[in-house]
């Protein structure tokens, strides 16, 4: 009897003594791995490309909108054509209305244009005294292209996040010393006359298995 | 040593004999016996092949075809085997309810049957085995998991740990069991050296095997119905139930069908542990539930999900509902002490079946399936065993049972006319 | 059973023997006969894929036999011309990622965009992301549901998609019995696809849902099979076998954005080497609140969510 109790007691402290060895172990392979692993294989890998940015030699590329947008005649012209204008062929020979503050005002052109962004009007953005091009806040002339500039005006939390790639989405790569990058303008996500990003519909869905809507689920 | 059992003279080697020439003597006899038997024997072999088959060709169809042919998913990624698997491992393990009387407190009448248990221990854990291949979505590739020509991922992963301990337990209890009836078949006298240190091993083993099944589930910190340090023992408790019972089923059926004295006192003493153990089985699955349902928040859903169904999904609710009436049902008749009487020996067999269909749907369906639902990202997926599964299991358990079966016929002369000691 | 003598009489020996042989015989002919579907699974591997040791023992010269071996099963099998490289990673990184759930719109993209790069299978719309449509006001993932449809972002919803969080303690790879998954330098969890013997513990251990098994052979069809592939990552997989999401390693090992973030169309994807101190990550790391999920299983995940 007596030998037996002690043949249990070696066996509980075997399973104890092995247990806290997986403990041990699972800490140290822990710790062991980076190293071991890194000095093993990637010789090949680890030339040039050093991940400081400072070998950096591929540019950030972001999209720019080709110009002032036109455009598109309502009607034929006098000629008998469609087409697209500049902003300027109109807006050239008249004068800016200042007291047209909202879309409802308008009378003659841009019916039906829906502006919905925050409380600015026209010449918050557009320029009066060059129709081709738009304006910052403090009066100074700025091209159509550079419009993320006058964005960022108020958008400063957002173009702080996109600086940082943090808002706005990219392409490519994001190790540069390997490849480009390509990055999204604000007026490619948001219209800017509407800028609240339009609904979208879910057009792919994984089909798990016994996985069916439970349309419902009460909340 | 009684010779009352009549090995044939030519059976027993001299001193200078080799165990060579004998050995295969043995086991060419024990075949032969084993094969022998009544018409009712025949056609209860036959039954069981018949049913093997089944599931061996359902199995190749599941390699062939890939595991598609289960209804298990990414959410609920075990299903029927690994709830099977789960539930062998205890049977196997409870064995060790006869081993302790009989070795540790001298317990001569469980002695002379002990090895009934040891054999149910064989059988458990090959189906165990032939389990967790059924489960295995390559099983060409079972090889990666020896140790040596694979890569085994020990002592870190518990599976290994299962895959050692099982491995383990099985050897401890074909060593054992060849031993002793090798001795009986040449006539000789075991000697305690050769086999009482193995037992005295597979006793601790018997505990560590369920531990270790249980470490399986329980160290997952994602699957918080499993994460409950009450696991462990809620598993040697339900363990301690069905094996016991399993094995109470086993000897009256061999009382009766082949005349087996001697199994009445065994019988009682299993009795006396199921009544134990069956309560404080159930003591520790209350306070589980007292614990989730109490406390309540996210950590619930899965056990509201077992016994009320969770967003109109029900599937489990008539299984666990089940598995608790028949658990309450048979501790509550073992409880009674009249169930001792022999007149009321079909009474006993039938809580030893309730207390063991109820372990096997607490410990498999009841608690294998619910650590899934709902899901890591509390999707309900339900999960209904295909038909394919049910075949590979049936086949399995008609395997386990014919392992059990031919087992115990080879044992029969030990247990009819146990050696003295 | 009767109380006959234990060996029979000997002139009924060796009929009964015969007998017993007979049945052992039909026996043995029924089980090879009701396991011979395992032939067609036998076809479909070959004896040097079964032979194949480890990924992380092949020889330089082994791994290239492999992977043209490799290459021409993707010929043979899907008829498609797959190109499989070997990426390893790069030092100085350690790849982490972020999403801006203020900007999250549910609308899918990324799940359709992983499912074409990785070549799932097109049958069930395999992907390695979910995302969760969850009601504002609460983080409690049971309240979120998977299966939403329709005009996206609804009102009073948030938008949270998850996949693999390659986390710096990975619960499914301590379970791994056979190591066929490891943590690589650059903190990507990988797959051995030809080492996994499909024992699942690994989705049981995963709280992210990020593991996903092949129940059957993927289907793929040759036009769309994406030939840009790596042993580690998009190959097309065995079936039998899981896998998960390697932040598509086939591209960011070379310095490419991962799919699901080129094809995000609100630019909610951030990724980048946490290392490099100018990197995007750290700037969000550094300025934005951030928390990871299921914190408190410990398992460190190297996947950020922000709102803005």
């Amino acid at each position: 009897m007596a030998r037996s109790i002690n043949l249990i007691f070696v066996g509980t402290v075997l399973v104890v003594v092995s247990m806290v060895g997986v403990v041990i172990a699972r800490q140290s392979t822990f710790k062991a791995s980076p190293n071991t692993q890194q000095a093993s294989d990637n010789a090949s890998s680890s030339d040039a490309h050093s991940a400081g940015g400072e070998t950096t030699s591929f540019p950030v590329v972001i999209h720019q909108p080709d110009g002032p947008p036109r455009v598109k005649l309502a009607g034929l012209d006098p000629q008998g054509r469609t087409g697209e204008v500049a902003c300027s062929t109109c807006h050239a020979v008249r004068q800016p209305n200042f007291e047209n503050k909202t879309t409802e005002t308008l009378d003659e052109f841009h019916q039906g244009l829906v502006v919905a962004h925050g409380n600015l009007s026209c010449y918050s953005c557009h320029n009066p005294d060059g129709s081709d091009t738009l304006r910052q806040a403090d009066g100074t002339k700025i091209e159509y292209q550079d419009v993320m500039t006058l964005c960022s005006q108020c958008h400063g939390p957002q173009a702080t996040a996109y600086a940082h790639g943090a808002h706005g989405g990219m392409n490519g790569h994001w190790d540069l010393s390997r490849g480009p990058q390509v990055k999204n303008n604000c007026v490619d996500c948001h219209d800017p006359h509407s800028p609240a990003y339009p609904k979208m519909v879910v057009g792919f869905k994984p089909k798990d298995r016994f996985n069916t809507p439970v349309e419902n689920a009460g909340h | 040593m009684s010779s009352v059992s009549a090995p044939s003279p030519t059976n027993q080697p001299s001193e200078t004999t080799s165990h060579i020439s004998s050995y295969p003597k043995f086991i060419g006899r024990s075949l032969w016996l084993a094969t022998e038997g009544s018409l009712g024997f025949y056609a209860w072999m036959t039954m069981l092949t018949a049913l093997f088959l089944v599931g061996a060709n359902a199995w190749a169809n599941q390699v062939a075809g890939g595991m598609i042919g289960t209804n298990m998913t990414d959410q609920v990624s075990w299903g029927l085997y690994i709830a099977n698997f789960t539930f062998m491992v205890g049977l196997a393990a409870g064995g060790v309810m006869m081993v302790i009387p009989a070795y540790l407190y001298h317990d001569r009448k469980m002695h002379d049957v002990v090895i009934i248990g040891e054999l149910l221990a064989i059988a458990a854990i090959v189906m165990c085995l032939m389990f967790v291949v059924a489960d295995l979505g390559r099983p060409d590739r079972f090889w990666h998991l020896l140790p040596g020509i694979g890569k085994f991922n020990f002592p870190i992963s518990m599976l290994t740990w299962d895959v050692i301990v099982l491995n383990g337990y099985l050897l401890l209890n074909l060593h054992i069991c060849g031993y002793l009836l090798y001795m009986r078949f040449l006539g000789r006298k075991p000697n305690p050296v050769w086999y009482i240190p193995f037992v005295m091993v597979s006793i601790v083993w018997a505990i560590s095997i369920h531990t270790v099944t249980a470490f399986l589930y329980c160290g997952l910190g994602g699957r918080p119905f499993w994460n409950t340090a009450l696991l462990a023992p809620r598993f040697l408790a339900s363990a301690f139930v069905s094996g016991p019972a399993f094995i109470i089923v086993a000897m009256v059926l061999i009382k009766r069908l082949a005349g087996v004295g001697g199994l009445d006192q065994p019988i009682a003493t299993l009795t006396k542990i199921i009544r134990v153990t069956i309560l404080v089985n159930l003591l520790m699955v209350a306070s589980e539930l007292f614990t989730e349902f109490y406390t309540g928040g996210s950590h619930v859903s899965a056990a509201k999900y077992l016994f009320f169904g969770l967003h109109g999904k029900t599937a489990l609710v008539p299984w666990t509902w089940t598995a608790i009436g028949l658990n309450v049902t048979a501790a509550l008749l073992f409880l009674w002490p009249g169930l001792l009487q022999f007149r009321w020996r079909p009474l006993l067999v039938a809580a030893c079946c309730m207390a063991f269909v109820g372990a096997w749907i607490e410990k498999g369906m009841g608690l294998i399936i619910p650590g899934f639902v709902p899901s890591t990202l509390h999707e309900i997926v339900e999960y209904v065993p295909s038909q394919l599964e049910w075949k590979v299991t049936v086949g399995i358990w008609a395997f386990g049972l014919m392992i059990f079966t031919i087992a115990i016929k080879t044992a029969l002369p030990t247990l009819k006319h146990p050696a003295e000691h | 059973m009767t109380d006959k003598p234990s060996l029979p009489v000997v002139e009924n020996f060796s009929r009964r023997a015969a007998v017993k042989g007979a049945f052992a015989t039909l026996g043995a002919g029924a089980f090879v006969a009701a396991v011979s579907p395992l032939r067609q699974a036998a076809k479909n591997s070959s004896a040097a894929e079964f032979m194949q040791t480890h990924y992380t023992e092949l020889s330089p010269e082994q791994k290239a036999d492999v992977i043209s071996r490799l290459e021409a099963e993707a010929k043979e099998k899907y008829d498609a011309d797959v190109t499989i490289a070997d990426d390893r990673p790069i030092a100085g990184t350690k790849f982490v990622y972020a999403i801006n759930l203020s900007v999250c719109n549910g609308n899918g993209k990324c799940v359709e965009a992983c499912h074409k790069e990785n070549n799932h299978d097109r049958d069930t719309n395999q992907s390695y992301i979910r995302v969760l449509e969850m009601p504002k006001g609460t983080m409690d993932m049971e309240k979120g549901s998977t299966t939403y449809s329709g005009a996206v972002p609804k009102d009073d919803k948030f938008y949270l998609p998850v996949q693999c969080q390659q986390c710096d303690e990975p619960p499914c790879v301590d379970v791994c019995p056979v190591k066929a998954t490891w943590k690589e330098e650059d903190g990507i969890v990988v797959v051995d696809y030809n080492w996994c013997i499909g024992c699942r513990y690994c989705e049981a251990a995963c709280p992210y849902h990020a593991r996903r098994f092949n129940w059957k052979k993927p289907e793929v069809p040759a036009d769309e099979v994406n030939p840009n592939q790596s042993y580690l990552s998009n190959r097309i997989r065995p079936v039998g076998v899981v896998e998960k999401c390697t932040y598509c390693l086939h591209r960011t090992r070379r310095g490419q954005l991962p799919a699901c973030l080129e094809a995000c169309p609100t630019g909610a994807r951030v990724f980048g080497n946490i290392l490099d101190p100018n990197s995007n990550i750290r700037w969000i790391l550094e300025n934005k609140r951030v928390y990871i999920l299921k914190e408190e299983l410990g398992t460190k995940p190297a996947f950020f969510y922000y709102f803005d």
